[in-house]
């Protein structure tokens, strides 16, 4: 029995020693998948990584963990340019949500509302500015001159994202700090449109000079930020803030540069600017490439296709010679969209007649191109009176497209306002579903106190649902509705965040 | 099956040889030489070949043995002439005899064996708490005990079924109907919001996982929906005990704070080999659904929807919508779109169930065992469904010595269970019931050619009016007869435990020791496929024909130490008990998941199927967590003149879960018993002959939970999948929870029992309050702009607080009739005390839309209000929709002209209009907004609970019933939301046949408007009392008398029926009324989506022992 005994007592007590001797120890575990804070911002690679990581999100949410179920980017900054705008209808999957938007029906529980998207990027940014500098001295080969390129593109970065916000928003909340832990959790009440856009301004100017010229492929110059992207930027925030000296000395900056021109004209056109991309023409696109695809298949292509291209589009902006098919606006039937059955084509086409196949949809989002920086070139002229320099520019965006002349104003180069509709109108045709219709709408209506707000009132006639066009037009008269409504979301998350005013 | 009988006995004695072979060596070598001889015989002089012959000390540890030979002749070493001789073998009473000075032994046998019964002499019952066992009348804890002859009539596949209904304070409700769907098991409600609310299930005496790591995807099931529950074959249980209130649980540490659920599995007892045979057999059939739109009713309410939803533009039949031309020149759409299918009956069957389990238990003095084995299949009442599950398990029990005693139990399920295949990721989300309820009638199961004959193929076109197939589940549809049948979603686990117990009396009846070691290894495959065949996309879609391989695997180390102290005082007026208790866990699970799509052919089902792995929805994932766990409890009980009992206890966690900050926590424990009875006031009242038991009870626990995930205090980086500009991106993937702690349940429990009449009546009366502190909230929205928009956190405090009746009764007893009846009420709610600045006020702020129902955070008011519109109805005509106000006189603008009736002006500004449903204008303003919501109901029932009598006759028939019931409970119904609505091509329910068509029309249903008007606003037409009464069984069993079964040499035999689910009784108009409560979460009220509903049944039994 004693032999029994001891050698039990021993086992037990080694049980004992085991479960609680070293219990600080052995509750010490760490993932093996993904890489702990405290074991990262140690080399100029990571450093690298986190700020491509910044770029990435534009492309897709991310692919696990917190927002992993949003949608992309690429499909907000569609759906916040074009669903108010005039150019789209709905197609046969749009849901009602979609429906609501364009009929100047936005409730806050609209998941279009949702901004977490962009924001998600900016905390990204927000995490390279905050940790980045302290890489400095873990790794003595990262010297301040890259710190500085690399502050230079994120810091650009999180301010074209804010420059979004308050677009589709007015004020939203500034945030410019990571938040990294639970105790970075803040609660912030909006910051107004005007401090917000101060702050984007300083952004850039402080990032223009630190930024390169060129990253020396041409992959990375069009899909990463460089000094010209910046100058464009700036030049589209100048315009909104109707600052048009600054805007027209940043478009300068671009077109004396000598780095980008316009793609000609021809059969090619298409393939070369879109499909393929990345062209002499492109400033900044988001690079889709396998194997992420953008969102458009769905959007656009497929049989339940929630977006089309509205009837006014083919008879009114493009127009058609019905003597001769073959003079046609190239930016119109096969590039656009297809006159055939309304498909909105930019994104979808290989050329004017070939789509691309499913699972293969690497069409790049387009921020900037130089036809951009020219026609705000022409949009600063002209509200600086030097309208016939505005109509100048106006030409050879349009004899680049043969547009028709159909399409063609003659308006007093001293009549701004007339240029002005004429610049609108050309941005329309060149710029036709790349996100940027309302936001032009909204641009060109607000200058001014408001004197132009005859142009969203016209806009609803286009775009609004017969029976709502009433109800359309006195919502637009409070110009509080132009901006869409914070997400009931935030709100209830954020006792401090106030709902937009019209929407109370 | 004998072979595999034999081959089990086989194997459970070879195992004890082997611990017989150990100590006998042992024994020699501190042997001193003396043999002693003899002669075994039996009472006829005939010797008895193979008596163990062992020399046993004053312990009964064995110290030496042999066995006698065919002449009855053995010799045997022996240690000590102070031990005795012992000769056993089974048939023959066992003799001893003490040695001393004797070498030689003439023994003579005597015919006969102990009898199970005999050997088992109740005269307490008692309870344990999983630790240690205490007498029932001496527990100071709330707990609820089941014990196997309950169990006996239950025909459940899992236990969590078998319970359903039975105890107070115990909420069972099925997921779904299907086969192998999990039950949330919910013990006085939720004391928490956190993902596992489920309680901690322990088996004997160890935990046993329930819960599947939460990213692995199972396609259908949240953890919850998964059963692992199910792993236990019922047959297999002795008894059930539920700890319920936090003195209990503060025992177990973290994951019981939400109660524990004891479950003892059967064990050998002493006796000759007792063979049972148990078969169950069941049909179910699924009860009607709602009635729905045939075709032709579907194709008009489309047409006429289309219409007013589109200012009068009609749906283009040619390129919108061939699917409603009904143009027999189009033969192809003609004979496709013009068929009256009823999608829900096509995909529902008869399901059928079949248990058989076989066991064998006896054993001796020194080892007793329980095998069994168990197999059951069952297929669902939804085509595609079905379960198989086969388990043994094997427990033995071994007596080295009176002070020394080894227990080993191996127990093995293998389940295999098809289930259908779901897209999205939550058990509701999208069942295929759901789809088939929501199906366009006019659609053919199978397709016709362009010449209208009739084909094999299942109709699937890529996209019809509904949409095609997508991986949104809201807006997906797909051809659910084909999905059922080829969509794959099977779920094969492979589960062995083996548990080892060694119990050791370092003193004996004072000091004890007892040790657990547990191993769990569990296995887990899911693989799953979506057919082209069912979806009909495109050959080069990324969804077609989509692959899914998932594997997990799961290692658990449990041990557990027990240190337990009875002394004998010397004044026995008083008791003392202590124990301590080391527990540790180690769980490491490894998971591998690979996803392709595309493969060539729908037969080609594996993602290792040379197919596309470059799109979004393929991958390729590993990933491996850990989670440990310590813990120490320190536990002590006094009880004095049997009429003051105080128990007392700490317990001390650590979890690896929690940062470096937070990772231990310590739980103290209190409670007492005051026998009233017992006193002496009471025994000179006239009635205390009557009173067997009066006792009062109070108890507080505390009790830690911990986070449900690994690592999460830990801010990690994360890679993109794809590169940008030829560039590997990495993104902060995790924000890194430092502030995380224990969420603490501090539980207060006042508990009366009173026992009268000779036990016929038993009444135990609990009142309960469950504090939650740092209430653990997962995946808390929080605002966006922080860059992530949920994570966890503690975000306030909470409570949890009821009461609970049982009663049992015996009204009446004769020599042949005996009639019990049972009946439990338990009434239970929550109520938040303080929240985080966090948490939202609201769950929809001050928006309002279709579909959505309001409900505010209230501080110190019970959870569960539903706020919505109150509906009145439809506008009849033009003149009825002009705003009236409060005095009934029409409201004019500026210039005098009446208004019409508004909806959210002015941000939505919708005038309503004839066929338009009426919205009760509150303040008589004109505007129906946020501001006419008004309260429509609560979801917490007021009352749950369940009773039924069984009636005895001569011991030969029983009758029992069981009846449970909810009542003075809100639900939102859901499936009349979307079967009602006439806003999408979704098809309706009959009742949209009422609609409003024309000016004029008194009804109660709106006109149909497609994607326009609020017609379905979150009103009180939704809103339903669904209080129930259910006659849940009705069993009758026949029992063979025992002198029948003599002469057929059968020990035990006996028969029942059972019918289950026979009636429901409820004004509620959805299809089950037995909704799912949602705990904790404050805006979450009870949906009813229309899973499928639990059956109705009819089972037969058999049990028959040898």
């Amino acid at each position: 029995m004693n032999i029994g005994n001891g050698r039990l007592i021993r086992i037990v007590c080694l049980i004992g020693v085991l479960g609680t001797g070293s219990c600080k120890k052995w509750l010490d575990l760490k993932p093996q998948d993904g890489i702990v804070s405290t074991a990262f911002w140690k080399t100029k690679e990571e450093v690298a990584a986190e700020v491509i990581g910044c770029y990435s999100s534009l492309l897709a949410p991310p692919p696990s963990g917190n927002g992993s179920n949003d949608r992309s980017l690429t499909e907000y900054l569609f759906m916040w340019g074009e669903l108010r705008g005039d150019m789209i209808t709905l197609g046969p999957g749009a849901s009602s949500e979609e429906v609501d938007v364009t009929n100047v029906n936005t409730l806050p529980t609209n998941s279009i509302t949702r901004w977490t998207a962009a924001y998600r990027t900016i905390n990204y940014c927000n995490t390279v500015i905050d940790y980045a500098p302290g890489v400095l001295k873990q790794d003595p080969t990262f010297t301040q001159a890259s710190l500085n390129e690399y502050l230079a593109e994120v810091r650009s970065l999180r301010a074209l994202m804010y420059f979004y916000l308050v677009r589709v928003f007015g004020d939203v909340p500034l945030k410019l700090t990571s938040t990294t832990a639970d105790a970075d959790l803040q609660q912030l009440p909006k910051t107004a449109q005007k401090d917000v856009l101060a702050q984007i301004v300083k952004d850039l100017s402080e990032s223009e000079a630190n930024a390169v010229t060129t990253f020396g492929d041409k992959v990375s110059d069009k899909g990463r930020i460089t000094k010209y992207t910046i100058s464009s930027i700036q030049a589209d925030v100048y315009l909104w803030m109707d600052d048009y000296n600054d805007a027209l000395t940043a478009c300068n900056k671009v077109i004396n540069s000598g780095k980008f021109g316009l793609i000609q004209g021809n059969g090619n056109w298409f393939t070369t600017l879109f499909y393929l991309g990345n062209s002499n023409e492109g400033i900044f696109e988001f690079q889709y490439a396998a194997p992420v695809n953008n969102p458009f298949y769905l959007m656009l292509e497929s049989p339940s296709r929630r977006y089309l291209a509205s009837g006014y589009v083919s008879t009114d902006v493009y127009n058609f010679d019905s003597n001769n098919p073959l003079n046609a606006d190239i930016r119109g039937d096969g590039a656009s969209l297809l006159f055939g059955d309304g498909t909105i084509w930019k994104y979808v086409g290989i050329n004017s007649s070939t789509a691309l196949l499913q699972g293969s949809y690497y069409t790049h989002w387009f921020v900037y191109r130089y036809a951009d920086i020219l026609l705000m070139k022409a949009e600063a002229e002209a509200n600086l009176n030097n309208g016939a320099d505005a109509l100048s520019i106006i030409n050879i965006i349009r004899t680049r497209a043969n547009a028709l002349p159909a399409t063609a104003l003659t308006p007093d180069p001293t009549d701004v306002n007339a240029v002005s509709d004429y610049i609108l109108a050309e941005r329309a045709r060149e710029f036709a579903f790349e996100g940027k219709r309302w936001f032009d709408l909204l641009r060109f209506a607000k200058r001014n106190n408001y004197a132009r707000l005859d142009i969203l009132l016209d806009l609803v006639t286009r775009s609004v649902e017969s029976d709502r066009q009433q109800s359309a037009i006195a919502k637009y008269k409070d110009f509080n509705s132009h901006y869409l409504p914070i997400n009931a979301g935030e709100i209830n998350s954020d006792p401090s965040l106030k709902q937009n005013p019209f929407y109370n | 099956m004998k072979i595999f009988y034999y081959s089990l006995l086989l194997s459970g004695l070879l195992l004890l040889q082997g611990i017989c072979v150990h100590a006998q060596h042992a024994g020699l070598v501190t042997g001193v030489g003396t043999i002693i001889r003899g002669k075994v015989l039996d009472k006829e002089k005939k010797p008895v070949h193979g008596v163990n012959v062992t020399e046993v000390d004053a312990d009964k540890r064995i110290i030496h043995g042999t066995t006698t030979d065919v002449e009855g002749n053995f010799a045997l070493h022996i240690t000590s002439p102070k031990n005795v001789v012992s000769f056993t073998i089974v048939g023959y009473k066992p003799f001893t005899e003490k040695i001393g000075d004797k070498t030689y032994f003439n023994v003579s046998l005597e015919l006969g064996s102990i009898d199970m019964s005999e050997a088992i002499v109740i005269n307490t019952r008692r309870s344990d708490n999983g630790l240690v066992s205490i007498p029932e009348k001496d527990l100071t804890i709330a707990s609820a005990h089941i014990n196997a002859k309950v169990m006996e009539e239950m025909q459940a596949t899992s236990i969590d079924q078998a319970l359903q209904g039975r105890i107070a304070g115990v909420d069972i409700t099925a997921n779904s109907g299907d086969p192998g769907a999990g039950m949330q098991i919910r013990i006085r409600g939720t004391t928490s919001i956190n993902a596992t609310s489920n309680p901690l299930v322990v088996v004997d005496g160890m935990p046993y996982s329930t819960t599947i790591p939460s990213d692995f995807n199972f396609g259908t099931a949240d953890d919850q929906g998964y059963a692992s529950l199910i792993n236990i074959a019922p047959s297999d249980i002795k008894d059930i005990t539920i700890l319920k209130d936090a003195a209990a649980t503060a025992m177990w540490g973290s994951q019981a704070a939400n109660g524990v659920i004891l479950i003892n599995t059967k064990r050998g007892s002493v006796g000759k080999p007792v063979i049972t045979y148990t078969f169950k057999g069941t049909v179910a059939q699924q009860p009607s659904s709602i009635p729905l739109l045939n075709g032709d009713q579907y194709s008009t309410l489309i047409a006429q929807e289309y219409i007013n939803g589109n200012n009068g533009r009609p749906l283009n039949t040619q390129t919108q919508a061939p699917a409603l031309a009904y143009d027999p020149s189009d033969p192809y759409n003609y004979y496709n779109f013009g068929q009256n299918t009823d999608w829900v009956k096509a995909i529902t069957q008869l399901g059928w169930t079949n248990n058989h389990n076989i066991s064998m238990s006896g054993g001796g003095e020194k080892a007793r065992y329980f095998a069994s084995l168990d197999y059951l299949k069952q297929t669902g009442t939804t085509i595609g469904t079905d379960l198989t599950r086969t388990t043994a398990r094997i427990n033995l029990d071994y007596n080295v010595s009176d002070r020394i005693r080894f227990r080993s139990d191996l127990a093995y399920t293998n389940t295999n269970n098809d289930r259908n295949y779901v897209n999205g990721s939550s058990s509701t989300a999208d069942g295929i019931r759901n789809i088939a309820y929501n199906k366009m009638p006019d659609m053919s199961i199978y397709a016709y050619d362009q010449y209208g004959n009739l084909t094999p193929n299942y109709f699937s076109p890529a996209s019809t009016l509904q949409g095609q197939y997508t991986t949104n589940a809201s807006t997906s549809t797909y051809n659910p007869v084909a999905m059922a049948l080829y969509g794959r979603n099977n779920i094969l686990t492979r589960r062995v435990t083996p548990h080892f117990n060694l119990q050791y009396d370092v003193i004996p009846s004072v000091l004890q020791l007892t040790s657990d070691a547990q191993f769990d290894i569990n296995a887990t495959k899911n693989k799953q496929f979506l057919p082209e065949i069912a979806t009909g996309l495109a050959s080069t879609d990324p969804l077609y024909n989509k692959t899914y391989d998932g594997d997990i695997d799961e290692f658990i180390v449990q041990t557990k130490t027990t240190l337990a102290y009875t002394p004998t005082l010397k004044n026995d007026k008083n008791s003392f008990m202590a124990f301590l208790s080391l527990q540790t866990s180690d769980d490491k699970s490894i998971e591998q998941q690979a996803a392709s799509s595309n493969t060539a052919s729908s037969l080609l089902q594996d993602p290792s199927v040379p197919s596309n792995t470059t799109t979004s929805s393929a991958a390729l994932s590993a990933s491996s967590t850990e989670t440990r766990t310590i813990g120490a409890v320190l536990d002590a009980q006094y009880n004095l003149l049997d009429r003051y009992i105080l128990n007392a206890g700490i317990r001390g966690d650590g979890n690896s879960r929690f940062g470096p900050s937070n990772r231990y926590g310590l739980f103290p424990s209190l409670s007492g018993r005051w026998r009233i009875s017992g006193e002496s006031f009471m025994q000179h009242l006239n009635f205390a002959k009557k009173i067997n038991d009066l006792s009062l009870r109070f108890s507080y626990g505390e009790s830690g939970n911990a986070p449900t995930t690994d690592y999460s205090f830990y801010n990690t980086y994360s890679t993109f999948q794809y590169s940008y500009a030829g560039q590997a991106g990495l993104y902060p993937s995790q924000i890194g929870l430092n502030n995380l702690r224990w969420e603490t349940v501090a539980g207060k429990n006042l508990g009366v029992n009173i026992v009268l009449f000779n036990r016929k009546v038993d009444l135990d009366v609990e009142f309960y309050q469950d504090r939650t502190y740092n209430l653990f909230f997962p995946n808390l929205s929080i605002p966006g702009y922080n860059g992530f928009s949920a994570v966890n956190l503690n975000v306030g405090t909470m409570d949890n607080q009821g009461f609970e009746i049982n009663l049992n009764l015996q009204p009446y007893r004769s020599k042949d009739w005996t009639v019990d009846f049972t009946v439990n009420l338990a009434k239970n709610e929550n109520i938040i005390r303080t929240i985080s600045p966090f948490f939202p006020a609201s769950n929809t702020g001050n928006a309002t839309g279709n579909g959505l129902y309001k409900s505010f955070l209230q501080i110190n008011n019970p959870l569960g209000s539903i706020y919505g519109f109150k509906y009145q109805g439809v506008y009849k005509d033009q003149a009825s929709t002009i705003a009236k106000d409060a005095k009934g006189a029409p409201i004019v603008d500026p210039s005098g002209n009446p208004i019409n009736m508004t909806y959210s002006y002015p941000s939505v500004n919708y005038q309503f209009q004839p066929g338009d449903a009426i919205y009760k204008d509150v303040n008589h303003d004109g505007n129906i907004n946020y501001i006419d919501q008004v309260y429509l109901g609560n979801s917490t029932p007021k009352l749950t609970g369940g009773f039924g009598p069984t009636i005895t006759f001569k011991g030969k028939w029983k009758l029992s019933g069981f009846f449970n019931f909810r009542y003075g409970y809100d639900v939102e119904n859901t499936t009349k939301m979307t079967t009602t609505n006439e806003y999408g091509y979704n098809n309706q329910s009959t009742a949209v046949l009422r609609r409003w068509q024309k000016p004029g029309d008194a009804t109660d249903i709106p006109r149909a408007l497609y994607q326009s008007g609020y017609n379905w606003l979150g009103s009180s037409r939704y809103v339903e009392d669904a209080s129930f009464l259910r006659f849940r069984t009705l069993t009758l069993r026949y029992t063979i008398p025992p002198q029948t079964l003599k002469r057929l040499k059968i020990k035990a035999l006996s028969a029942y029926v059972t019918a289950e689910n026979l009636i429901t009784w409820t004004k509620y108009t959805g299809q089950d009324p037995e909704v799912t409560l949602p705990g904790g979460n404050p805006f979450a009220v009870p949906t009813d989506v229309s899973v499928t509903p639990p059956p109705k049944m009819l089972t037969l039994g058999l049990t028959a022992s040898f």
